[in-house]
């Protein structure tokens, strides 16, 4: 053996030697394992949540909102307004995930007979979105899903945020914002919530009628229309005009919308002065057409060799210059962990072991070492050239 | 078509420093190695994370064992040999103790003059006169029992040999650095009290603390000062990761491993949640003894008597609390103008505080770090990144449910952020940007670690670090089956979690030595 005893036979060693055998020969010789710490961990971060559809609820023409409950002995983990959770799914020979906020309230996933989350998924245009259209067309009561939450940071934190919050939302960004209504209103969450929400017409308004019904004094709901000029209310765009009429001294602004949406109100939010750090944005998920995303640079849309390497196999697939590393991964069956698919995550994190990709700057979540050792998150990652990855085998 | 090789050399369960020095020396010299890590980042507890693009420290406040480029300590050696490259900074101070009860502020810094003196000495008599001599002479013995001990660790001498070249390490190692400090020097209490602010870096009380890791932890910070990473510690923790797959490691992420396969005494594989078994003549475990012994070892029944009595009596060490916030003006600004202070809200004892761990909440001994002043351009323009830690015992957080964790946490963190404004005549609420907590629960999720420890096993006079090494042959319960982590021999640590990675390389080594 190359360690030593370095104090063989030495005095003064031999009394802490004696000490320690004694200790250990005292020790209990049965299994007593427990680890009450690791057991809390695993409550709250559980890695699967096996969950099942108990309700399927039209929410404005172009938006639905399903109920989960915990399936089969599973539990729901407490989560905090504003966090999302993440499905696993399988279509058509494509596995996948999607991201989506928590549209109900803590409290309801903790009490009552059947404890349960919601999520509210839009579909647009038909056809377009390719899970959000399979959602609409096939999920029904009684489906089940493998859920993983929660992740992400856009919760209020009362230790850093104002009691007054602004929610600036546009779109289905409105359903972060209804989670916290509801908490705020059963008065488990100490704040109070004025929430600007943007939509062309009336029709678009997601929630609507729940959002109405929440009747509490620490909540009010402002709808900022910008397609109908006879609207009878507040007209336009999330301005700053708009923004200050509902603001307090000091609030903190969480914003949560597609991508136009947040270029629009950081520039108003500028014009008023507010604080970095009184400003929350939710992450947007991926740009709709990388090609226009800033420093792109000029190639042809292409289709390119991508060899992955998972432990000592390494397979060939195919990759769109158009589409994320992930997606290509995907689109050819191989599993790879996703949550926010924005790239601020890090759950996709690889190593790109030779080619060249393009990460948008608004998408890139990477540490620093990461991005000098060529690590990237494959959900923001889009190939330039033949690439080689080695990811996680999953 | 498959993901592993039939068979390897060492399977290493966990890729955190220990477990990528083990692999990288094995791989080095000429095995086949697999590393599995259950979370997607090497590292382990040495790791940064990233909130809306700032990158922001998870853990490391000080790496102790590297000392300056041209006078290179254990660790920065080893580092080299193993060309592992990484862009340290210096640290500026040893440390600030803040502790006005006892009518203590004093800043010291690390240094060994050309004649042998000591800069914190000065310092130190600056404000106690008439001490300098004594604290120089304590620190020589703290140094001569480093230089031994780090001798020893490479080579072995008769017990003549010792008596003569390794005086001052034989004559204190059955003593714990209370007694020698408070008998063998002669020194006013508030000096003892400043000489005692690093306990929390071992999370033992300097009653219980053997004056050997004392002397340990006193000679390599006065000698070679503390670094962090240009890129934080998941720099340093790439640099390895990197390096080992250079050497030919097998690493691979989200692998937890669930259980480990023995038979006739001996270990022969793993197997992983996803449901690979994969086969080996040798395991190193990042898994402390009592999660393998207690729910690892497949079949239950090769888990020796003496290896569960090991296990259950091992006194559990210190997990932590820490806050990390990035806050909206510049330190300056902020009333804060050092990188680590220790503080004090009552008269400083090592006993108390360590009894406070027990709690939840109520810790009088905080520790502060502002990684600006080591690691400026880390942090945004106009911002302090500061973070503010305790070392509370694993007990304190056992009962905590899930439905209380956010607001246990958060009323935590509350009253340490109200303590150190209060030390800066700031209020710290005011000026947060970031804010995250990290708990015991927290060190749980991301490394699985037993009980959330973060230092392994208490440095107690009784469970010695001279004592582990005189039995550590001993308490090879399992053949084939190594621990690397803060479990074993040297404890916690990221330097130390290096060396035990090295040490437990070098055991696998001997052992295949054996066997042939
Ligand atoms: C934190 C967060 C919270 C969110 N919350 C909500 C919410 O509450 N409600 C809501 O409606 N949305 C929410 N979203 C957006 C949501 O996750 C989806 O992005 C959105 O529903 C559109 O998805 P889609 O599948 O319909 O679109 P897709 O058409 O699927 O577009 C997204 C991606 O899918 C890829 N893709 C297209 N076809 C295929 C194929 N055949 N195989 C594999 N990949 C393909 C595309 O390349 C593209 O990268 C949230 C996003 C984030 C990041
Ligand atoms: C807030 C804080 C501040 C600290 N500051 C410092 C400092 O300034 N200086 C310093 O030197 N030290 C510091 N430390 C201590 C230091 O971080 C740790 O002692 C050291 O990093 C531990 O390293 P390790 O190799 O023992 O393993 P750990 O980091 O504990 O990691 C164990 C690894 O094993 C993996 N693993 C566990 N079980 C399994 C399994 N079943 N299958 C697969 N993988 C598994 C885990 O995922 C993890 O990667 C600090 C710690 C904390 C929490
Ligand atoms: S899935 Fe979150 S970074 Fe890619």
């Amino acid at each position: 053996m190359k360690v030593n005893g370095f104090l063989k036979d030495v005095t003064g060693a031999s009394r802490v030697t004696k000490a320690r055998r004694e200790l250990i020969e005292h020790g209990d010789p049965n299994n007593i394992y427990s680890d009450p710490i690791r057991e809390t961990a695993k409550e709250l971060h559980p890695e699967v949540t096996k969950v099942r559809v108990i309700d399927v609820k039209d929410v404005s023409p172009t938006a639905r909102k399903y109920r989960f409950a915990a399936d089969l002995g599973d539990i729901l983990p407490p989560f905090m307004c504003g966090q999302y959770c993440s499905l696993d799914l399988e279509i058509d020979g494509t596995v996948t995930t999607r991201p989506y906020s928590i549209c109900s309230a803590p409290f309801e996933a903790r009490e009552g007979a059947e404890p349960f989350f919601e999520l509210t998924i839009r579909n647009g245009r038909p056809g377009e979105g390719f899970v959000s259209s399979w959602f609409y067309e096939n999920v029904k009561e009684g489906d089940t899903f493998k859920a993983h939450l929660p992740f992400g940071q856009f919760y209020y934190e009362p230790l850093r945020d104002s009691k007054h919050i602004v929610g600036l939302a546009g779109g289905s960004g409105i359903t972060p914002f209804y989670s916290m209504a509801k908490e705020i209103a059963h008065g488990t969450m100490d704040a109070d919530l004025t929430i600007l929400y943007g939509s062309v017409s009336t029709k678009d308004i997601i929630l609507k009628e729940e959002l109405e019904a929440i009747d509490c004094d620490r909540v009010r709901l402002i709808n900022v229309i910008s397609g109908d000029e006879d609207y009878d209310g507040e007209k336009g765009f999330l301005s700053a005009d708009i923004i200050k009429k509902y603001s307090s001294e000091d609030s903190t602004y969480f914003v949560c919308g597609p991508l136009a949406m947040y270029h629009f109100v950081r520039g108003e939010l500028e014009k008023l002065n507010v604080p970095a750090r009184r400003i929350r944005m939710e992450t947007f998920g991926a740009p709709r057409d990388i090609t226009k995303a800033e420093g792109y640079p000029e190639i042809k849309p292409a289709l390119f060799a991508l060899h992955v390497i998972r432990g000592i196999q390494e397979d060939l697939v195919q990759a769109s210059s158009l589409e994320p590393i992930a997606v290509a991964l995907e689109r050819a069956g191989i599993k790879n962990n996703t949550r926010c698919r924005s790239g601020s995550c890090g759950f996709c994190r690889c190593k790109l072991v030779k080619g060249e990709v393009f990460v948008p700057a608004e998408g890139d979540g990477r540490r620093r070492a990461d991005k000098e050792n060529n690590y990237i998150h494959a959900c923001s990652a889009y190939p330039l050239s033949e690439c080689t990855v080695k990811i996680p085998i999953v | 078509m498959a993901f592993y090789k039939d068979k390897y050399d060492v399977i290493v369960i966990g890729g955190a420093l220990a477990g990528m020095s083990c692999a990288m020396r094995l791989a080095a010299a000429g095995k086949s190695v697999l590393i599995l890590e259950r979370h997607n980042l090497p590292g382990g507890m040495a790791t940064s994370f990233v909130r809306n693009g700032i990158e922001m420290e998870a853990t490391l406040h000080e790496m102790m064992s590297l000392g300056k480029e041209d006078e290179p300590l254990y660790i920065r050696q080893y580092l080299d040999e193993m060309k592992v490259a990484i862009d340290w900074l210096r640290v500026p101070e040893a440390y600030e103790l803040y502790s006005p009860a006892d009518g203590i502020d004093i800043t010291l810094h690390a240094g060994r003059r050309a004649d042998g003196t000591w800069v914190c000495a000065d310092e130190i008599d600056d404000k106690y006169p008439g001490t300098k001599k004594e604290v120089n002479r304590l620190l020589e013995t703290c140094r001569k029992v480093y230089e031994s001990v780090l001798f020893l660790n490479e080579h072995t001498l008769s017990k003549a040999e010792m008596l003569l070249k390794h005086e001052a390490l034989v004559k204190t190692a059955g003593y714990s650095a209370k007694e020698v400090l408070e008998k063998s020097f002669h020194l006013p209490e508030e000096v003892v009290k400043i000489l005692s602010a690093y306990w929390i870096y071992v999370g033992q009380p300097i009653s219980t603390l053997p004056f050997t890791i004392y002397s340990f932890l006193m000679a390599d910070y006065m000698i070679g000062g503390s670094y962090v990473a240009r890129g934080f510690s998941h720099e340093m923790s790439v640099a390895m990761a990197e390096r080992c797959e250079e050497l030919g490691v097998q690493f691979e992420y989200c692998q937890n491993v669930e259980k480990i396969l023995v038979r006739n005494g001996r270990v022969y594989g793993v197997r992983t949640s996803r449901g690979d078994e994969i086969h080996c003549d040798y395991i190193a475990s990042a898994p402390y003894p009592n999660t393998v012994y207690g729910r690892m070892i497949e079949p239950q029944s090769e888990v020796p008597v003496q290896a569960r009595k090991y296990a259950n009596a091992m006194p559990m060490s210190v997990t932590c609390f820490s806050v990390v916030l990035l806050l909206d003006q510049k330190p300056e600004d902020l009333n804060i103008h050092s990188y680590s202070v220790f503080s004090s809200d009552i008269p400083f004892d090592t006993d108390v505080f360590w009894a406070q761990g027990r709690n939840l909440g109520g810790w009088d001994y905080l520790t502060t770090i502002c990684l600006n002043y080591a690691n400026d351009e880390a942090v945004p323009e106009g911002m302090t990144s500061l973070s503010i830690t305790t070392l509370p015992l694993p007990e304190s957080f056992m009962q905590v449910r899930p439905d209380q964790y956010f607001d246990v946490k958060r009323s935590v963190a509350k009253e340490m952020i109200k303590r150190v404004s209060s030390h800066l005549g700031v209020n710290l609420l005011d000026h947060i940007v970031e804010i995250e907590i990290e708990t015991p629960v927290t060190m749980s999720h991301y490394t699985s670690d037993y009980r959330g420890g973060i230092y392994g096993y208490q440095h107690s006079m009784n469970n010695s670090v001279v004592a582990r090494l005189e039995d550590v042959e001993k308490e090879q319960y399992i053949k084939g089956l190594v621990g690397c982590a803060s479990h074993q021999l040297v404890g916690d640590g990221m330097a130390c979690n290096i060396n035990n990675g090295k040490i437990a390389s070098k055991m696998i080594l001997a052992m295949m030595e054996e066997q042939a």
